[in-house]
């Protein structure tokens, strides 16, 4: 195992310098160049995996792969190799100079030369392919795992004496990058670490008094204690939260025709908050794929699980549910997989892996934990917002406060009444009980089949909902259909819009009873026993159990059974379920079991709940219940409708293959045995010490936010086709420690950045550059392009704009003219964007609304959060360039920060240039720099002189009031020099 | 600073900058590093470069222009004539026939199935006595440069995922569309202006919700430059093209110079080549703001050229002013261009709307073939006419109601053209059975029809392919044969 994983790395170093070039770089690189004459690539064991296959996979699998391969040759296995194409076998065991790749490659035999029109292998390359069939062109699948799918054990700490080492990510990048014949880069200065820290850690600039305290303290621990506060800062949180949001592809709209908006933010300030307390990885992780199923889960752990509901919805008129279920589905599992493990499920919905061992009976039986939601597929409701079921009322900020008071109250309440009656509390008295009750559960009534009516269309909901059709005036009048197959306790699928549909069955009791019937709808619903209205619930909503609980007296003999439903828009369904004795579902559940301790303890707080005298208890709940309503509605998780799981048919839903059951991807360690085989099983399977990946992703995520790049550059897949990292040590030893720290992430942030590796000069020489291009020996700091989110942040902050409120409903910021025009096609709603006005013009771009089928325009390069995203496009445009020359958002904050300036007492445009330039850069220019500015100043200057109107209009942008009393082309000219100082390659870098 | 850093930092300073910091301005830097030995760490010019390797093989196309057709225009009227359905008018779809196709749900539970002919008569066109529908006589007209295939079909039987799987290849969003496959493979032919550039438009009454998401011309996980850029019809044609108000275009330029003066020098501390990009896109986006007013502007088109187009070619935002400006983006060097035109969804309103339809694409959509063809620029400009799929043989809605009439989306079997680009003209290709509903001959997947499209692009579908999450993605996914029978 260590050696191929060792002569992976060693071929990456090969790889590097390309001498063929220019005299110049020639000479600089002559050291690298006696370094790779020590290291040939003999003497160590060639492996097919690691070796062998990727330098087919470079050359040669382009054309001589698949169904298809050119000349019937397939270099993609051992075997096929052998077998070889329509020229006969490519490997003689043993005799690299008779096998048909190796002539090819070198081009002997009068034949031309391998690849075709492309460059010829390096000899190198061409020497591995040698040596491993010399070897005996072995087959190593089965004896080499590939690294990332065994568990990393915490490697050595590399003891090299340096006063650079600071910490252990010292100790492993300098081993590294020494073997390299690289040295590190010197220390950034103050000006570059506080600015870089600032953008890392909160994704806002320093202000400059901290830029003053910081660059002014000479303390030795100033560095650290500028970083406790960062870490300590609000805003920390927020910053952690923008790359979570991009994995979940958490958007405030559906996507898709109506674009309904959803409340989903509430769970964005979850986030938010469980970066700021620093709540410990593993449990972030548990929280959020199944918050929902721990014991006597807390709401915000039931919220927490809206991560694996931020999917999109489609409610276009025709969209078929059960298509579009699977749909959700299929992207549930490719966000878990890809955010938490690293792992590209998705190939194996329709096949087996063909480079993982991930088969399509992993991908189903993966699936199989999601596969339990009560939900329909498609979204309902009508007008601005649209959601699935189920969902939960969950108050954003500033409700929260006093929603958390009520549930308080209703807590203390529910404790003190059960402290009243601790009297009949004893154990004997819940024996009791449950023996009453399960005496009771005997009588059960006996149920036709279900019939159906309808539907019913009319052009309106409340039409369908008050009309009385035939079933519901005659029955014997309408015709109906038997639905023999529609079992109880599950939800069932209607069709029809702005329609009612009629159900029917017979109860038959043998004596007087009273029984509960719980029933579900998608939208409103009403009920019936023996013709008397027990029921009527005009709503909106998707289906779920419990919905409306129903008392019905039935006497003896037949009593008859009416339902209707009525559907607005979108799907539509029902559920049903008896529940004798006016108990809910699930604890008719448990009595009909043996119950656990938990579910004891269940059954009694029902029982003492339920008991006499809990009056104020009932109120407060009654309360709760009143401001629940008014709640935003979190589509969050439930497993409250079990279903099979099939393997599809080339992942066609229409095509059931075999039956499968929950379960992890058998090629990796399996779950513990004490875990539950439900998606909190595969929660604690994921953050198990067994799992090789979880640990590894997760430091690689945030090493990439820091460095801009991960150690593992294929930040979303961890298999077999990502490149083996020249830090593997430094990974596996940053993974372990991660988990035996309590998985703490500011600890391991702190680490990274307390590193000297973290605080090199991000200057790259032309050699360094040259010789590591994707800086992986990190011999210098990193250097890159902030977020788009972050940019406009840092305009908004340096300016003064900046209004910090966090959380809470989404915000309004500028955007073009008729951003979402486009969508107003439908006339089903009003999409005129509507723009905030005042402070929320300037909320952080984090809380701006986003529209998945309309992004915000000026946030470019964004993810689109229409799928999983977990690293980040770095790409630079002409339209990125227009947007921050030209959006009203940097005109504005230009104009802000000129107006500071202008009142600054500063007297010489020197002076406020740089001060400008400081502001936004937290440098002073150099004297090179300062010329240039105030060249720029005056040439604007001349510029609105002679047009003082253009200078009015200049200032005319953005809402913000400006003073009327500042002479308005020393404003105009003064704003434009800080618009151009934004759009400078360093104010939109982290250096 | 580290002494051994010290002098390649001045060597890169001389070899990068000693022209630069003399006065040589932005503009020659290009060029300067083009032939310098560091040039391949950039971009040789500030377009986009091809992909090595790419074109596969001698292209007979430069460029596509995809026009379109949103909401599914009808093959029974317009394309696939069946003059035998008159004697099943109004009489139920076979049973037989039915079983197994997908419908979507607004349609699979109706329980009548009533057989509608088509509502016009059709006629023959051109030489090759191509039946089409009268409603379509522009498009007639063009007859023996088209290629028509009756035989597409897909899995989609709604709207987002149809044109989702047409344009990108997977029906769920998230993928790169076919522009930004062709821009990634064959890089820019222009600097000015945007290689991808996507127009929509609507029918005039909106009587159809379909709505163009921007993962239509998305660039899915290859990078974003290669997503299509909307041209809007309102406001400003490209997102803040436009200075500020008040900021002239020579304080503009004045502005960007001084950018770009700091910029070098803060390329000369630091050597990222990051920084050259960035001054490169700076400079780009200065000579669109020139570069699209001019495009945009039609002032100058013979007055012959604005008449073939028809008389909304005068309004700003028309499918017909979208066409026209096509051809404009075409001449200039655009690889890709995207017209999506909203209006074809007709569930009840066949009687009045196709016509409608008809009049407002019929027009300018053969004036663009023809203009091409007069510039001697459709031999290697492929236009493609079709929607996301086709409708249903059988009413849908009331059938004593004939105002009403309508038909159901249906993916099953519909009708496309394709002109150009080494496309045979006067050719009908696939065939489908007496009632439109099953493919009797030659059927046409999605894939099929990409991989055919690129294939006159000189692109072999299955090699042009993006490394994402461990997996060589393309555009035809695991699927789709170039259909030659198609090529002239």
């Amino acid at each position: 195992m260590g050696g191929a994983r060792w002569s992976g790395l060693e071929k990456q170093d090969m790889r590097l310098p390309d001498l063929k070039r220019g005299g110049g770089i020639l000479l600089v690189l002559t050291p690298y160049a006696l370094l790779l004459a020590q290291h040939p690539a003999g003497g160590k064991p060639v492996h097919f995996a690691s070796d062998v296959k990727p330098v087919l996979r470079a050359h040669c699998a382009s054309c001589h792969s698949g169904a298809s391969a050119a000349g019937g040759l397939d270099v993609q296995t051992v075997n096929s190799l052998q077998k070889g194409g329509d020229s006969g076998p490519s490997v003689i065991v043993g005799k690299p100079d008779k096998s048909l790749l190796l002539q090819r490659i070198l081009g002997l035999g009068g034949l031309p030369r391998m690849p075709k029109g492309q460059s010829p292998l390096s000899d190198a390359d061409v020497d591995t392919l040698r040596q491993w069939i010399a070897a005996g062109a072995k087959d190593d699948a089965t004896e080499v795992r590939h690294w990332a799918y065994v568990a990393p054990v915490k490697p050595k700490v590399p003891t090299r004496v340096s006063s650079w080492v600071r910490n252990p990510i010292d100790a492993f990048a300098l081993d590294r990058m020494t073997k390299a014949g690289l040295r590190p880069s010197p220390e950034a200065s103050p000006e570059t670490l506080i600015r870089r820290l600032s953008l890392d850690l909160t994704g806002l600039p320093p202000t400059l008094g901290e830029v003053d305290a910081f660059t002014s303290d000479r303390k030795p621990n100033a560095y650290e204690h500028l970083v406790d506060r960062l870490l300590a800062s609000p805003h920390f949180g927020e910053r952690l939260a923008l790359p979570w949001l991009d994995a979940a592809r958490y958007a405030d709209s559906n996507g898709f025709q109506q674009d309904g908006d959803n409340y989903q933010y509430v769970w964005r300030d979850w986030v938010v908050r469980a970066f700021n307390h620093n709540m410990p990885f593993d449990q972030f992780t548990v929280e959020q794929l199944a918050g929902d199923l721990l014991p006597n889960p807390t709401p915000d752990q039931i919220l927490a699980t809206a991560f694996n509901r931020c999917h999109m919805l489609n409610g276009e008129g025709g969209a078929i549910p059960e298509e579009q279920r699977n749909v959700v589905l299929f992207d549930r599992v490719d966000v878990t997989a890809t955010t938490f493990l690293g792992l590209t499920m998705a190939c194996a919905r329709c096949h087996d892996h063909k480079y993982d061992p991930l088969t399509q009976r992993d991908y189903y039986s993966m699936l199989a934990y999601f596969n339990r939601v009560p939900e329909s597929g498609v979204p309902s409701g009508a007008g601005q917002y649209r959601i699935a079921a189920p969902a939960m009322p969950f108050p954003a900020e500033p409700d929260r406060s006093r929603w958390l008071a009520l549930q308080q109250r209703v807590s203390e309440l529910s404790s003190q009444s059960a402290k009243e009656s601790k009297a009949d509390s004893a154990p004997q008295a819940l024996a009791a009980w449950i023996r009453d009750q399960r005496a009771a559960l005997g009588e059960v009534p006996s149920m036709s089949e279900w019939e159906a009516s309808g539907p019913y269309p009319t052009d309106t909901f409340d039409h369908a909902f008050d009309a009385k059709f035939a079933p519901e005036t005659d029955g014997a009048k309408a015709h109906w259909n038997p639905h023999p197959e529609w079992a109880d306790g599950v939800a069932h699928d209607l069709s029809g819009e702005n329609a009612a549909t009629y159900l029917r069955r017979t109860l038959h009791a043998t004596q007087a009873a009273h029984v509960t019937l719980s029933l579900g709808s998608d939208d409103g619903v009403k009920a019936w026993v023996n013709g008397q209205l027990l029921a009527s619930h005009k709503v909106t909503r998707g289906v779920a159990p419990d919905q409306e609980v129903i008392e019905a007296p039935l006497r003896p003999g037949d009593n008859q059974l009416l339902v209707k439903i009525v559907n607005g828009g979108g799907a539509t369904g029902f559920y049903f379920r008896l529940a004798p004795n006016g108990l809910a579902a699930r604890i008719v559940d448990l009595l009909r079991k043996d119950p656990t301790k938990a579910e004891l303890q269940e059954l009694d707080a029902f029982r003492l709940a339920n008991g006499p005298g809990r009056k104020s208890l009932k109120q407060a709940q009654q309360e709760l219940a009143d401001f629940s309503a008014k709640l935003p509605q979190v589509m969050v998780m439930s497993d409250a409708m079990p279903r099979k799981t099939h393997i599809y048919f080339r992942g066609n839903y229409e095509v059931p293959l075999d039956e499968v059951n929950a379960s992890t991807p058998a090629a990796l360690s399996p779950p513990r045995p004490t875990y539950p085989a439900n998606r909190l099983g595969l929660a604690r399977w994921i953050v198990s010490p067994e799992n090789p990946l979880t640990a590894r992703v997760q430091v690689n995520h945030f090493w990439q936010m820091l460095w801009g790049r991960g150690l593992v550059k294929t930040s979303e897949n961890f298999g077999v086709q990502c490149e083996p990292p020249v830090q593997q040590a430094l990974l596996d030893w940053l993974a372990v420690d991660f988990r035996e720290h309590g998985w703490n992430v500011k600890r391991l942030l702190k680490m990274m950045v307390m590193s000297s590796t973290y605080r090199q000069s991000s200057r790259v020489p032309p050699a360094l550059r040259e010789r590591d291009p994707e800086n992986q020996y990190l011999a210098r700091g990193a250097r890159f392009r902030v977020s788009s989110l972050f940019i406009r942040d840092l305009a908004l902050a340096t300016s003064g704009l900046l209004n910090p409120e966090m959380g809470g409903k989404p915000v309004y910021p500028y955007q073009p003219k008729g951003i979402w025009d486009g969508l107003s096609i439908t006339k089903e709603r009003d999409f005129t964007y509507p723009q905030s006005t005042g402070a929320d013009l300037y909320r952080r771009s984090l809380y701006t609304f986003w529209r998945r089928t309309v992004g915000p325009a000026n946030m470019f390069d964004a993810a689109t959060r229409q799928a999983c995203t977990v690293r980040p496009s770095m790409t630079s445009t002409p339209l990125h360039a227009l947007t921050t020359l030209n959006d009203p958002t940097w005109v504005e904050a230009g104009r802000v920060l000129a107006q500071h300036l202008l009142r600054s007492g500063l007297g010489s445009d020197r002076q406020r240039a740089a001060l400008a330039f400081r502001t936004i850069c937290q440098r002073p220019p150099s004297d090179r720099e300062a010329k240039i500015l105030v060249r720029s100043l005056n040439r604007a200057r001349d510029s609105f002189r002679a047009n003082p109107k253009a200078a009015s209009e200049f200032l005319a942008v953005g809402e913000s009031p400006r003073d009327g009393k500042l002479d308005s082309v020393e404003h105009a000219a003064l704003a434009n020099l800080c618009l151009s100082i934004f759009n400078l390659d360093e104010a939109l870098t982290r250096e | 600073m580290n002494p051994f850093f010290e002098r390649d930092l001045r060597l890169s300073r001389r070899q990068f900058f000693g022209k630069a910091a003399n006065g040589i301005g932005v503009m020659a830097l290009g060029g300067l590093l083009a032939t310098d030995g560091f040039g391949r760490m950039f971009q040789k010019k500030g377009g986009l470069p091809p992909l090595p390797g790419l074109p596969h093989f001698p292209p007979k196309a430069k460029r596509v222009i995809m026009l379109w057709q949103g909401g599914a225009p009808s093959q029974v009227d317009l394309f696939d004539y069946k003059p035998g359905l008159e004697k099943h008018r109004l009489e139920e779809l076979p049973q037989s026939l039915r079983q197994g196709t997908r419908l979507s749900t607004m349609t699979a539970t109706q329980g009548r199935y009533p057989v509608l002919p088509a509502i016009r008569p059709f006629k023959q066109y051109g030489e090759s006595g191509m039946w089409l529908s009268e409603m379509l006589p522009f498009i007639g007209s063009i007859a023996d440069d088209i290629c028509l295939v009756r035989s597409m079909n897909t899995e989609s039987v709604n709207h987002a995922p149809g044109v989702t799987y047409f344009l990108t290849g997977s029906p769920i969003p998230g993928r790169p569309s076919m522009g930004a496959w062709a821009t990634y493979g064959l890089g820019s032919m222009t600097e000015e202006l945007p290689s991808f550039v996507v127009m929509t438009s609507s029918d005039v009454g909106k009587t159809c919700g379909q709505l163009f998401y921007d993962y239509y011309w998305g660039s899915g996980f290859i990078p974003s430059k290669y997503q299509g850029v909307r041209f809007r019809s309102e406001g400003e044609p490209i997102l803040y093209l436009d200075n500020p108000p008040g900021i002239s275009h020579d304080l503009r330029r004045g502005v960007l110079n001084d950018i770009a003066e700091l910029d070098h020098q803060r390329l000369d501390e630091y050597g990222d080549p990051e920084i050259e990009t960035r001054i490169t896109q700076y400079e780009l986006a200065f000579k669109m703001q020139t570069s699209v007013p001019e495009l945009l502007d039609i002032s100058h088109e013979p007055s012959a050229v604005l008449e073939m187009y028809g008389p909304d070619v005068h309004r700003l935002g028309s499918y017909a002013r979208n066409c026209l400006l096509a051809r404009r983006l075409a001449e200039r060097g655009v690889r890709f261009v995207q017209l999506m035109h909203a209006g074809w969804d007709q569930h009840m309103n066949l009687s009045t709307q196709l016509a409608f339809q008809c009049r407002d694409t019929d027009q300018p959509s053969a004036a663009l073939v023809k203009d091409l063809k007069q510039r001697g620029m459709l031999d290697d400009t492929i236009v493609v006419w079709m929607g996301e799929f086709g409708r249903t043989v059988f009413v849908q809605g009331d059938v004593n109601n004939p105002s009403g009439h309508g038909r159901d989306h249906f993916g099953a079997a519909y009708s496309m053209w394709i002109a150009g680009g080494g496309f045979k003209g006067g050719t009908v290709y696939g065939e489908t059975d007496d009632f439109c509903y099953k493919i009797v001959k030659d059927p046409v997947q999605v894939h099929d029809m990409q991989a055919t499209i690129l294939h006159q692009l000189g692109i072999d579908h299955q090699k042009l392919t993006y490394r994402y999450q461990g997996r060589d993605f393309r555009l035809t996914d695991v699927a789709g044969n170039v259909v030659p029978a198609l090529f002239a």
